[in-house]
């Protein structure tokens, strides 16, 4: 396959960046465009579904990854960004959680793969994902003590002890 | 394919120990006398918390920590790295360094590959193609330690540009390696087209359609030898790459062969990638000023790694340190394909099958076979399987 040069994939990324938000608009609380090639979709947790949904159907490219995000203590809240792409053009589903008990829903039966970026969301950052088909650990030991979630900001950090 | 369900169960628990690979694996298949029925994975083994170390370290020793990820693609993490925080930044690195980045990531995809085909034909059983394989990738493993002083750790990227020139006298003797490599790779396409007891091995193996392989999340050269036409070095190109351009190598049939071909076909695009930089090497600065503080804010970097894309996601909180980095390599996405293949295959093909996908076999020589049936649990060794899966073919042969 031929390369595209910059200015076509530019077109087709509008074009792709055109059709996420028609596709996406009824379900969004507020779109962002942080780069040329994003957008940052906000949505409720009771949305997701929905929108991974639509995205899906649309056959509107890929789930490149499930990123968490500790937003801070002081906040009170977590966020989880699913991030699809497809070409050049990346849209984030952006959803914020309370960090007491904080749950998503699971997208594996529509995106089979998530499972392991589920399972890791799950023990990294403490995150329930209601329904995931195997919610057990992926990463983290079998001895890793229980309620730690590592990648969370308040999450007890040990200073290496140098071996003299 | 179709599986049978009796009452003699064996589950092969296959694994943990990888501990040369970033994602060493438990792996454990149930099999119904010779066909696998179930598979299943554990991870994170050797899971050095890479990603919770970072929040702790200022953006320059975080460069050194990421190509630390991975020992076979070192370069194309601290890529993928250094354009996330360029980024940031607002900064762009020279066209000079631009270009040498992109010369030493298709040199490293290079040695991946020839790596791959090494392993690859020895799982098979083809023990001579991977000892010539693994001689031809010395020669770019001495370039690269030509450039950088290196083998795996090249080291060749700062934040801001690349730590090295390449000289006239070192372009002259990549150009040399990179002929005399295309000579042994055209040879290599003639003989995984024609050898008939690896052919058996590959051609129609482990076959995933393009539907399967956009279910199953697969990247890289493994998703384009299924006909998914995805690499990032096309759609969205990144770095050097928007001014030397790649061309994307995609086969349709969607088995082992085919990913052999596929890897194959890309290392005559990699020399021919490489020559074209070599003569058209942008003069200029190797690096441009990097503010110590990177302002606050959010990016994503894509890059093409040997195994397909790799995903950076970058949060700075406008300090020193970043406030998270999230990286998704690209064999987390193709693990799962592995456990959907293995179902209603032989136990004979899991070698070639786990291979396939291209991930670290050094490391997984260790294995046990535990008889659930009997209650006689023997250890088997990864060796042992793959002594296995040749013996069986050449059973299979002479009963025909």
């Amino acid at each position: 396959m031929t390369p595209l040069d910059p200015n076509q994939v530019k077109e087709r990324s509008e074009a792709l960046l055109q059709s996420a938000k028609t596709v996406l608009g009824s379900w969004a609380a507020a779109i962002a465009a942080p780069a040329p090639n994003r957008i940052d979709v906000t949505l409720t947790p009771d949305d997701l579904e929905r929108a991974v949904s639509t995205l899906v159907t649309a056959r509107w490219g890929y789930l490149a990854a499930i990123t968490g995000l500790d937003i801070g203590v002081t906040s009170g809240m977590l966020e989880v960004l699913y991030h699809f792409c497809s070409d050049a053009v990346i849209v984030t589903l952006r959803v914020q959680i309370p960090r007491e008990n904080p749950a998503v829903p699971s997208i594996c039966d529509k995106i089979p793969y998530a499972d392991l970026y589920e399972r890791e969301l799950m023990e990294m950052f403490g995150i329930t994902v209601t329904n995931t088909p195997s919610p057990t650990r992926l990463f983290v030991a079998e001895d890793w003590p229980e309620g730690v979630f590592p990648l969370r900001k308040d999450a007890p950090v040990q200073e290496p002890t140098i071996r003299a | 394919m179709q599986t049978q369900e009796t009452e003699k169960k064996f589950i092969f628990p296959i694994g943990p120990q990888h501990p040369a690979l970033k994602e060493p694996g438990h792996f454990e298949f149930t099999v119904d006398g010779e066909v696998v029925t179930a598979a299943t994975v554990r991870l994170g083994y050797v899971h050095r918390g890479i990603e919770k170390a970072v929040e702790t370290r200022n953006w320059v020793q975080n460069l050194y920590l990421l190509e630390r990820v991975c020992g076979i693609c070192s370069h194309i993490h601290a890529t993928a790295y250094c354009l996330g925080v360029e980024q940031l930044a607002g900064v762009s690195a020279p066209p000079r360094a631009q270009a040498i980045r992109e010369v030493i990531s298709e040199m490293e995809r290079i040695h991946s590959h020839l790596l791959w085909l090494g392993v690859a034909a020895h799982e098979a059983g083809f023990d001579t193609l991977f000892m010539y394989a693994w001689r031809d990738r010395e020669t770019i493993m001495n370039l690269l330690e030509e450039l950088s002083g290196n083998r795996v750790h090249y080291s060749a990227n700062v934040l801001g540009g690349v730590k090295f020139d390449i000289s006239p006298e070192q372009a002259a003797s990549i150009r040399k390696g990179m002929d005399f490599l295309e000579g042994r790779t055209c040879h290599y396409i003639e003989e995984v087209l024609h050898d008939p007891a690896l052919l058996e091995r590959t051609q129609g193996i482990g076959t995933t359609t393009r539907e399967q392989a956009e279910q199953w999340g697969i990247v890289g050269p493994t998703a384009r030898a299924s006909g998914v036409a995805r690499d990032i070095r096309v759609d969205a190109p990144y770095g050097g790459y928007v001014q030397f351009p790649v061309e994307m190598v995609i086969d349709t049939a969607g088995d082992l062969l085919a990913r052999f071909t596929v890897r194959l076909k890309e290392l005559l695009e990699c020399y021919r990638v490489v020559r074209t930089i070599l003569e058209n090497l942008p003069a200029g600065d190797l690096t441009v000023r990097m503010p110590r503080r990177i302002k606050a804010g959010e990016t994503i970097s894509r890059v093409e790694a040997p195994r397909g894309e790799l995903f950076y996601f970058l949060k700075s909180n406008g300090t020193d340190t970043p406030e998270r980095i999230k990286v998704r390599t690209p064999s987390i996405c193709n693990w799962e394909s592995v456990l959907k293949l293995a179902i209603g295959h032989q136990l004979a093909d899991m070698p070639m099958l786990l291979v396939g996908i291209d991930p670290c076999f050094s490391c997984s020589d260790r294995m046990v076979i535990v008889n659930r049936g009997h209650d006689n649990a023997s250890p088997w060794t990864w060796e042992q399987l793959r002594q296995y899966g040749i013996a069986f073919y050449k059973n299979a042969r002479r009963g025909q």
